[in-house]
């Protein structure tokens, strides 16, 4: 920049005017992307009524933050009466004309929203039928590959190590070879 | 030169305690004017939340975009909010002219009421009575709110 400047092939007031012209050109096309994707071209003529949960023009029913950034519904013939209406005393509002109004405003109520789904009896089977099914594969191993118990754990070898035991007395204090009567080879009563 | 400048170090020092005590009397006399929660240090009594919330509603020139703030805040504190409050709002939603606010709201007040809807939710429809039946509110069992109307196809299942 400072050598084209030097050179005097172009003023300096022109020079700030093209970047100018070039920041404004860049920020148009950003702000045009943004609203191709995250703007209000994605929500058709529906109002923006408020903050919503992140800012965003999104419509969200959720009881923990009632109200959402746009309305559900753009308003048609019918609702655009409703609201002039709507503008003088609520008691000449008929129950329709109300819910109407709700309607047009909120896509379902927080009765609907927090209405049991039933999900969980799906979850059930599914967790159901794994715990099923990891049973019998554990019951087809034990019966088709795994080989028998080792031999250590038959009844004589056990006796036979309980002997050793008592033989090499083991834990004399308060353990197994405390509880056996050397002098009548028996058990202490 | 170096007179005037311990002068004015000398002023700066006597006036700036003065400044201070001056602004904190001025904050103190200030009501907080919205949503503005106290600062660090000092808690905010029962009444001074409720205060804040019912002039926050109270505001003559309030629009609808504050109003949902104040109830989308208000919906993640842990509280049920006081009749006055919700006399305020409601009062709000019928300067904005919008019918639909004020029956979200008072459903939005019955989730809140959670496990204890039954002790608290008549509580307060008995308090809010005279001002539902002043502006022409139903409330959402009149309007059949109070079951699910519709059932919606859950969208995973669509396809």
């Amino acid at each position: 920049m400072n050598s084209i400047l030097a050179k005097g092939l172009i003023s300096q007031s022109a020079l700030k005017k093209v970047i100018i012209s070039q920041r404004v050109t860049e920020r148009n096309v950003l702000v045009a992307i943004a609203n191709t994707f995250y703007g209000r071209k994605q929500i058709g003529k529906r109002e923006v009524v408020g903050f919503g949960i992140t800012g965003s023009y999104i419509y969200f029913d959720k009881p923990d933050f009632p109200m959402p950034a746009i309305r559900f519904r753009e308003d048609d013939d019918y609702i655009k009466k409703l609201r002039e209406k709507e503008k003088g005393d609520w008691k000449k509002l008929t129950i329709d004309e109300k819910k109407a109004l709700y309607r047009a405003s909120f896509c379902s109520t927080i009765a609907e929203i927090s209405a049991p789904t039933g999900e969980w009896k799906s979850v059930a089977a599914g967790v159901l039928f794994l715990m099923a099914t990891s049973l019998w594969v554990f019951a087809a191993l034990k019966i088709f590959f795994y080989p028998g118990l080792p031999p250590t754990m038959s009844k004589e070898a056990k006796f036979r190590q309980l002997r050793e035991k008592l033989i090499l007395q083991v834990d004399p204090i308060d353990g197994i070879s405390s509880k056996w009567d050397y002098d009548n080879n028996r058990w202490k009563k | 030169m170096l007179r005037t400048l311990l002068r004015t170090t000398r002023l700066a020092v006597a006036t700036v305690p003065k400044i201070e005590a001056s602004c904190v009397r001025q904050m103190s006399e200030v009501k907080n004017p919205g949503l503005v929660m106290p600062k660090h240090g000092r808690g905010e009594t029962e009444e001074e939340f409720d205060a804040r919330y019912e002039a926050y509603f109270n505001n003559p020139n309030i629009d609808g975009w504050e109003i949902r703030k104040g109830i989308n805040d208000m919906q993640g504190l842990d509280l049920i909010p006081e009749p006055k409050i919700i006399i305020a709002c409601l009062k709000a939603c019928r300067r904005v002219n919008d019918y639909a606010l004020a029956t979200r709201y008072l459903e939005a007040i019955k989730y809140k009421c959670g496990k204890r809807v039954k002790e608290v939710y008549p509580y307060i429809l008995q308090e809010i009575k005279p001002t539902l039946d002043e502006l022409g509110i139903s409330t959402p069992e009149e309007l059949g709110y109070d079951k699910p109307e519709l059932a919606l196809v859950n969208p995973f299942d669509i396809h």
